[in-house]
């Protein structure tokens, strides 16, 4: 429960989002794309962290007796995000891929000239 | 049995990842290796989801499965669960016939490709993430499903990639289908963070009584993101390309199950587990954009030069009348879309394939290079018959019947809420089916009637293994249409029954009373009342009419449609006042010329819409969010 990453989530968010609508570059429009992603990786891990928390090395039994106490850090997030790092990377993988392939054939980065596909 | 059963959901989406890797180890060199191997996979998903039909959908019961065997303790779902009800195993249905007839179509349309050990390992990582994505139980695993699915299919988008334009759809279908995901992902995250689990039955009893503006939030992020995943308008844009670049047994996979990928998640999100759909607000929103994307779709439909794009077009189109009819909210509305849903698949998977039949043959796919082939490949031409009268809503094809149970279901809802809107959605249904049929006139005129054009000179009928899965389609189409009352009784009925009553979801998932106590209410669903018109009737009709036609033809003059200009050569001079200027060799009406006057009168309109469809990633990335700001907003003014 931090404020400040919620907020700096929503910002990067919103940053990659800006990035994806107005640069023309597909580098940068790849980049916007990576921005996202940490924006929400950042939501997902600020959403399981509790100030002062322990590491949560528990068994199930621990946890029904109450053994544990209640104050640990949330371990699902953390997997959530390491899945989400996994698929933020391959997105930027594949998308380069295509970048390298698109400049072989159109000879140019520009948006505004890959564009044969419309109407 | 039911401890061998509970096994078959993970066993069908696990054969065909296996598949996957086997094939990119096994099957690279081999040719043979590696059709056997998938083979082999594709049929042990099939069997495994039709092993299901009858404890699932007959005896109505619901399969779960906890991977690991990992189950909830102290009522709190722990692991990853499988689960199957009714709604699922009808998607899944779906799924897997789409991929099994994919796969027998792949086998001789791909050969003179090379790389083919990628092809069949991307294709059956696709079919698996769809397939998972329905059968999970999981919402974050759906989300993982949902990104394997959009990796495979924005790779096999690009698979042809000497095709004009492949890259760049996939480009386009990549940077919009991460943005979508990324929405879905942030709202998952939300609910996350207010009810602390991610098993779906468990977020349902959770949701149901449970509203803060988080959540709110989560709901219209999710609603977007598998609005991206459905490509309703305005996210349709990459739809529109992938579709026409990727090969065309990938191009009926996208539109018999990606897209209906996207509609699972809709009606399974919004109507199990935020159980929002009663609220007005959602069901206008919904049909709202289902009636746009009908509209749009249809339109630009009529525009196109290119065979694919064009069914491209159409298929969004369909798409938009599955989410309206859902919109709807009632449970005839929800049974009518299920119902399109299933006729979409097999009439826009028919078309696909008799699209990829014509390529082929001829090499292209533009209607003004086509022309003819009808006499040089008849039984394509049969079959893309039936495909474009069943998508055109003609009786008695499967495409009428649930076109019929939308517009009544539309149309008792606008008569039971006095709401104008209801009336509106019925009337650009209708007028949206007969545009869909006015199109299909431009097409089967442009590409299977009139003379042989240049490039359809040297076209021969495709091979016995292209045709199988076009008749089987073909027989879907006719079967399904005539016994509706069947598939109503036997299939869209228990789906309507899962999606509006969650209690049997639960209760399976986390323990007998679980929903009960979290007071989760149930309704009874009644089967949709069908008994207003006669199939059987309608198909006598129409073959008496289709015998006058050809009575007519055969009796007609057999110098019909022959060239005038080869006789002025023959007499010579004769006509020479008339014909003296430049040569014609084709006297073939071009499909794009049939409805000129049309296209003229609504000129401005047309303009409008290329011009948006601009091709320039940077606006179709604008409208996304764009669209997504106006969801956002919309439901955050009127959800409670």
């Amino acid at each position: 429960m931090i404020i400040i990453n919620y907020i700096a989530s929503a910002l990067l968010i919103a940053l990659g989002l800006y990035a994806v609508c107005t640069k023309k570059n597909l580098i940068k429009i790849v980049i916007g794309l990576g921005v996202i992603d940490y924006g929400i990786n950042l939501l997902i891990v600020s959403a399981g962290f509790n100030d002062g928390g322990t590491a949560p090395i528990f068994t199930i039994s621990d946890l029904i007796n109450g053994v544990a106490g209640n104050y640990f850090v949330d371990p699902v997030p953390q997997a959530l995000t390491l899945t989400s790092i996994v698929i933020g990377a391959c997105v930027d993988a594949m998308a380069l891929v295509l970048v390298i392939k698109l400049f072989q054939k159109y000879g140019s980065l520009d948006a505004g000239d890959i564009r044969r596909m419309r109407g | 049995m039911m401890n061998i059963m509970q096994h078959f959901p993970v066993i069908a989406v696990m054969s065909l990842f296996l598949g996957a890797f086997l094939v990119e180890i096994f099957g690279r060199k081999n040719k043979i290796v590696r059709n056997i191997i998938t083979m082999i996979f594709v049929a042990i998903s099939f069997l495994c989801i039709i092993a299901l039909i009858k404890p699932v959908i007959l005896d109505g019961e619901v399969i779960s499965y906890w991977l690991g065997n990992w189950e909830p303790v102290n009522g709190y779902a722990i692991g990853i669960g499988y689960e199957v009800d009714a709604l699922n195993l009808f998607f899944a249905i779906l799924v897997v016939l789409t991929f099994t007839l994919s796969a027998i179509y792949s086998l001789r349309y791909m050969e003179k490709d090379d790389h083919l050990g990628h092809y069949y390992t991307l294709f059956l990582m696709l079919s698996g993430g769809v397939l998972g994505l329905v059968l999970t139980g999981d919402i974050f695993n759906m989300y993982v499903m949902v990104e394997i699915m959009t990796f495979a299919a924005v790779a096999l988008t690009a698979f042809r990639n000497y095709k004009k334009g492949a890259l760049e759809s996939a480009f386009k279908y990549l940077v919009i289908g991460s943005v979508g995901s990324g929405f879905t992902l942030t709202g998952i995250c939300l609910v996350y963070m207010q009810c602390h689990t991610l098993n779906m039955a468990q977020l349902s009893s959770i949701l149901a009584n449970h509203l803060t503006p988080t959540t709110i939030l989560a709901l219209a992020l999710i609603f977007i993101g598998f609005g991206v995943k459905s490509f309703m308008v305005p996210f349709h844009t990459p739809a529109a390309d992938a579709y026409t670049t990727a090969p065309s047994s990938i191009s009926m996979v996208f539109s018999g199950m990606v897209n209906k990928a996207g509609v699972y998640g809709m009606i399974r999100l919004m109507f199990v587990v935020f159980m929002m759909m009663d609220k007005t607000a959602m069901q206008i929103l919904l049909a709202a954009f289902g009636t746009i994307t009908m509209f749009v779709g249809v339109t630009m439909a009529l525009a196109q030069h290119d065979f694919k794009r064009l069914l491209a077009f159409h298929s969004i189109s369909q798409i938009g009348y599955v989410l309206a009819a859902c919109g709807l909210g009632t449970a005839l509305g929800v049974s009518g879309g299920l119902f399109h849903a299933m006729n979409h698949t097999l009439f826009k998977g028919l078309l696909f394939l008799c699209a990829g039949a014509v390529y082929y043959a001829t090499g292209t796919t533009n209607l003004d290079k086509l022309g003819g082939l009808s006499k040089k490949m008849p039984k394509t031409a049969i079959c893309f018959l039936i495909g474009a009268f069943s998508i055109s809503g003609l009786p008695p094809f499967n495409g009428f019947v649930s076109k019929w149970m939308i517009y009544q279901a539309a149309w008792s809802k606008g008569v039971e809420t006095n709401n104008f809107f209801y009336v509106f959605v019925t009337i650009v249904a209708v007028v949206v089916s007969v545009m869909t049929l006015a199109s299909f006139i431009k097409v089967t005129q442009a590409v299977f009637f009139g003379q042989p054009s240049e490039k359809c000179e040297n076209a021969k009928e495709v091979p016995l293994a292209m045709r199988i899965p076009m008749w089987i389609m073909s027989a879907l189409c006719i079967l399904v249409g005539i016994f509706y009352n069947f598939i109503n009784t036997n299939l869209l009925t228990p789906a309507t029954n899962a999606v509006f009553n969650a209690t049997n979801y639960i209760d399976k998932m986390m323990g007998s009373g679980y929903a009960a106590a979290a007071g989760v209410s149930e309704t009874t669903i009644e089967p949709a009342a069908l008994s207003y018109w006669d199939p059987i009737l309608w198909l006598i009709l129409f073959v008496i009419i289709l015998a006058a036609v050809c009575i007519a033809i055969l009796t007609g003059k057999r110098t019909r449609g022959e060239v005038l200009v080869n006789k002025t050569e023959a007499v010579d001079g004769k006509y020479a006042t008339f014909f003296g200027g430049e040569k014609s060799e084709h006297s073939h009406v071009s499909g794009s010329d049939l409805f000129w006057g049309f296209k003229k009168n609504w000129g401005g309109y047309f303009k409008f819409m290329q011009g948006m469809h601009s091709g320039d990633v940077n606006d179709y990335s604008l409208y996304t969010v764009i669209a997504s700001a106006v969801i956002i907003i919309v439901i955050f003014i009127f959800i409670h």
